[in-house]
């Protein structure tokens, strides 16, 4: 990358570019456990087993994402069956 | 917070919290406030940035490219990250999640006011906040224009002529 494109030199002198990754990151961790969790959902993994991979309550885990996933997924997500969301 | 705003400040302000959203940002941030102005368009605002060859397009992939070159700061490579996780994986904030404000775009935007006192008018339009933006020196979107190729003292050069030529 060249001077021109950057506005700022990486490393551990420079604060900001440490933080924002930090920002980068927490956003796509984000993106990835709603991604993960709903791959587990499709592969027909009940809320309580991803709750525990995860290592949070049952609970915790519907409030995050159950919404989401129904929306995406009106009927009945292939995979699974016979279970309610 | 909009007393006084122009309909179509406050349609960018609105057009900036979608821009978020569909970014992945968990907060509103000065970039996405300037990602509003260039959405809701056609004011003087988005005419000077458009003059200087600053698009919504544009802006948007300098956005996702700074959240990349972020990752890869610190070994992670956000390609590997979507292909891993598959075709659930999507950067959007999910509807029923509420963003906030962030603190630069809330200073932009009572900045953004100041500027329109100081220069006597008393309706907030998109330049005013374009100017406030501007005044976040460190902020997203000022590095982000930098990126861009575009230096702030020329985007506050231009708007001033805009607006010069809409009044005259």
């Amino acid at each position: 990358m060249d001077e021109k494109t950057r506005t700022r030199v990486g490393g551990p002198e420079d604060p900001r570019e440490g933080l924002e990754a930090v920002v980068a990151l927490r956003r796509t961790l984000e993106a990835l456990e709603a991604a993960q969790v709903e791959n587990a959902f499709i592969a027909g993994w009940s809320w309580a087993k991803i709750a525990e991979a995860l290592g949070v309550s049952k609970q915790a885990v519907h409030k995050k994402h159950a919404r989401r996933i129904r929306a995406r997924y009106p009927g009945e997500p292939p995979g699974r069956k016979g279970r309610d969301l | 917070m909009f007393t006084r705003f122009a309909d179509r400040s406050r349609q960018s302000v609105e057009a900036a919290f979608e821009e978020a959203r569909m970014l992945g940002h968990d907060s509103l941030g000065d970039e996405d406030l300037l990602l509003g102005i260039l959405r809701a368009d056609e004011g003087i605002a988005a005419e000077a940035l458009s003059s200087l060859g600053v698009t919504l397009e544009g802006a948007r992939e300098e956005s996702e490219e700074m959240l990349t070159d972020a990752l890869s700061s610190i070994g992670i490579s956000l390609e590997e990250v979507r292909t891993e996780a598959g075709d659930a994986f999507d950067m959007r904030i999910p509807d029923n999640r509420r963003i906030p404000y962030s603190p630069l775009a809330k200073k932009a935007l009572v900045e953004a006011r100041k500027e329109m006192r100081r220069l006597g008018n008393n309706c907030l339009g998109t330049e005013h906040v374009l100017l406030g933006i501007l005044d976040n020196e460190d902020g997203a979107a000022v590095r982000m224009l930098v990126r861009m190729g575009v230096a702030p003292e020329k985007l506050e050069e231009r708007l001033f002529e805009v607006c010069g030529r809409a009044a005259g």
